[in-house]
């Protein structure tokens, strides 16, 4: 059986090492159609599944602003791959957790690669990764990625959300939470871009991303109405 | 504020919640990194740092690489006296001896300092100490209506203005991306270099690193000048802010930074070979050529070159140059190098005494400094125009760099001869 696994994270955070640490030397260099921006595939083997792996453009959000960025969001819309691995440099947790947060929006099923526990140590973190997982909803896998430490882990902690698909939710503040579900009733009820999941949408509404209103075939007027 | 922000804002506090349950953080001592950083990204200190150790790779380069480049010159000289002396055919003589040995060996007189400037960035940039270098600038960037993610290009542009242009790819706002790409010309690339060097060799001995590093200034500055104003009547809003990493300091390798540099002045070789040298025949066959009027350029005022110069001459004049720096400005178009290579073949045509001799006979502090600012100016070369109609998309905005910057070059150069004048009635 045959799955596809996209790797998304922010720049320099280890992911072409992962990348290469999966596939090994079976992996495809080309560019992503219509841009010169390049697109690595491998093939990574396990129990009875071939994992595709698509390695996105390292990024740090997910406007339609800036061609990697699109690059990324296209395809885990679009191509919805089973499983999008999410790797987090633990060193700089913070801020890379921004990208985790919008890939949950994205309701991709994620599975937190979370690289550079060398680092982060060194750095005075002290980091619960059972805890993470569970605040986060999602399987996070502990690496060191350039000692081959936590591949094999990650492998199987792909291979079981190749089978069981998560599906978490995060709940920002009242206020926020108010009006994006404000939003999203009227995108339910409207039907609006029915392909997408609803909250992102929603979300990219409320934020003004021109692409998706231009797609929705929206103003912000209009949107401007709903939340008042 | 926008719902742009009151998401960020609510993603970073969950984020803040989530990790307040899941993290401890151990206090540890700053690191090396961080006290240094302290320093260096200090809001006052930040740029005065920042132009000390610019300055100090430019006085080192020129200081290190001057007994390099004086081998060089001894070579290409001798050269083309034995040329000259020893091939039958006058004609022929003339090309290898003037052309080649004078006008391309004179633009490899400045590959060493080229190597070391080369050198000192790659220094500057495996420390670490260059994206740092970004982040201080930022703060001035923003305010002068530019995006802070634009300094990787501008800083790259110190190098070549086209691959720095298409760095510009990676800027995320199609505005910001725009007016940075229109101002990128601005900013001093390598093959600028050997015009300051000569120049300011000639004229501003002891003080060439500070003539050269004013040079790199004056194009920040205008680019700076120039983005507001394009902003302003072209595009309008704001520049988006900027997000960015400090990677930590690391002591370079001798390995990498040989390296580096080595793939940068690669470039130039390859140029001279190519384009440099191709541009030097042509220059050598407009001085020497109608054989005869000139009498195998000896005079130089009957030749093509004198035509074409001429025609600029009436443009230039008034800033107090004659028609060899039009000829030059003229070639310079193709590559920039070639404003050296040119005044290289047309004084050493003409005369035996050496190149610089003959420059300064011509020019003087004043008209240098202005000759140097208009070739820092004036046009983009052939390769950043061709980029820069590939990137930008619109002949309209080509149209518009071409303009503003003759126009830019022409009163920054008459300011400059103007204060000269002025300073000398005092």
């Amino acid at each position: 059986m045959r799955k596809v696994v996209a790797l998304a994270g922010n720049p320099n955070v280890g992911k072409s090492v992962i990348f290469n640490a999966l596939t090994g030397a079976r992996q495809k260099v080309g560019n992503w159609p219509g841009v010169t921006v390049e697109k690595k595939e491998g093939i990574c083997k396990y129990k009875d599944i071939e994992f595709y792996i698509v390695d996105l453009p390292g990024i740090y959000g997910f406007t339609a602003n800036s061609i990697d960025e699109k690059i990324a969001r296209d395809y885990i819309l679009h191509e919805k791959p089973d499983v999008v691995v999410n790797i987090v440099d633990a060193s700089n947790i913070e801020r890379n957790l921004y990208l985790t947060m919008q890939l949950i929006e994205m309701e991709a099923n994620v599975v937190v690669a979370l690289n550079k526990m060398d680092l982060a140590k060194l750095k005075g973190y002290k980091i619960d990764v059972r805890k993470l997982s569970k605040e986060l909803g999602l399987s996070v896998i502990p690496m060191i990625a350039v000692k081959n430490e936590g591949i094999e882990e990650l492998k199987v902690a792909i291979y079981y959300a190749t089978k069981h698909r998560v599906k978490p939710f995060l709940r920002y503040n009242d206020g926020v939470e108010r009006i994006i579900s404000a939003v999203q009733e009227k995108v339910i009820e409207h039907n609006i871009l029915s392909n997408y999941p609803p909250r992102f949408v929603a979300i990219k509404l409320l934020e003004g991303d021109e692409e998706i209103l231009k797609m929705a075939n929206f103003n912000e007027e209009v949107i401007k109405q709903w939340i008042s | 504020m926008d719902f742009i922000d009151v998401m960020a804002n609510a993603r970073y506090e969950l984020i803040g919640e989530i990790l307040g349950k899941s993290i401890e953080r151990v206090s540890k001592p700053k690191s090396f990194s961080d006290l240094v950083d302290v320093v260096v990204l200090d809001k006052y200190l930040g740029i005065p740092i920042f132009l000390t150790l610019m300055w100090a790779a430019f006085q080192f380069a020129f200081s290190v690489s001057a007994p390099f480049s004086d081998a060089i010159d001894i070579f290409f000289t001798s050269a083309a006296d034995w040329a000259k002396a020893n091939i039958p055919n006058e004609v022929l003589a003339s090309l290898i001896g003037d052309g080649v040995f004078g006008g391309l060996g004179f633009v490899l007189v400045f590959l060493p300092p080229i190597a070391f400037v080369f050198i000192a960035l790659a220094i500057l940039e495996d420390t670490g100490y260059l994206p740092r270098a970004a982040f201080v600038m930022d703060r001035a960037m923003t305010k002068v209506g530019l995006h802070g993610k634009s300094f990787i290009p501008m800083l790259l542009g110190f190098g070549c203005n086209v691959p720095a242009i298409m760095a510009c790819r990676t800027m995320e706002n199609e505005v910001d991306r725009k007016i940075t790409i229109m101002v990128n010309p601005l900013m001093s690339c390598s093959a600028r270099l050997p015009v300051y060097l000569l120049f300011a060799g000639a004229f501003f001995a002891g003080y060439e690193g500070t003539v050269i590093i004013s040079m790199y200034l004056l194009g920040i500055i205008l680019a700076a000048i120039m983005a507001k104003v394009i902003r302003k009547f072209f595009f309008g809003g704001e520049p988006s802010p900027l997000l960015m990493e400090m990677p930590d300091y690391s002591m370079p390798t001798v390995k990498s930074v040989l390296t580096s540099a080595w793939i940068r002045t690669q470039i130039f070789l390859k140029k001279a070979a190519t384009i440099l040298f191709i541009g030097a025949v042509i220059v050598w066959f407009l001085s020497v050529f109608p054989w005869d009027a000139t009498n195998g350029g000896e005079v130089l005022e009957n030749s093509y070159a004198a035509l074409i110069g001429r025609a600029v001459e009436p443009i230039i004049a008034p800033l107090g140059f004659d028609w060899k720096a039009g000829v030059a400005l003229f070639t310079g178009f193709m590559a920039k190098e070639l404003v050296v290579g040119t005044l290289g073949i047309l004084y050493g045509v003409e005369s035996e005494e050496a190149i610089i001799d003959a420059i300064a006979h011509d020019f003087n502090p004043i008209t240098a400094l202005a000759l140097m600012t208009i070739t820092l100016i004036y046009l983009p070369c052939l390769a950043t125009f061709g980029v820069l109609k590939r990137e930008l998309g619109e002949w309209k905005l080509v149209g518009l760099i071409i303009a503003y910057e003759l126009l830019l070059a022409y009163i920054v150069a008459a300011i400059i001869v103007g204060i000269g004048c002025f300073i000398e009635v005092m």
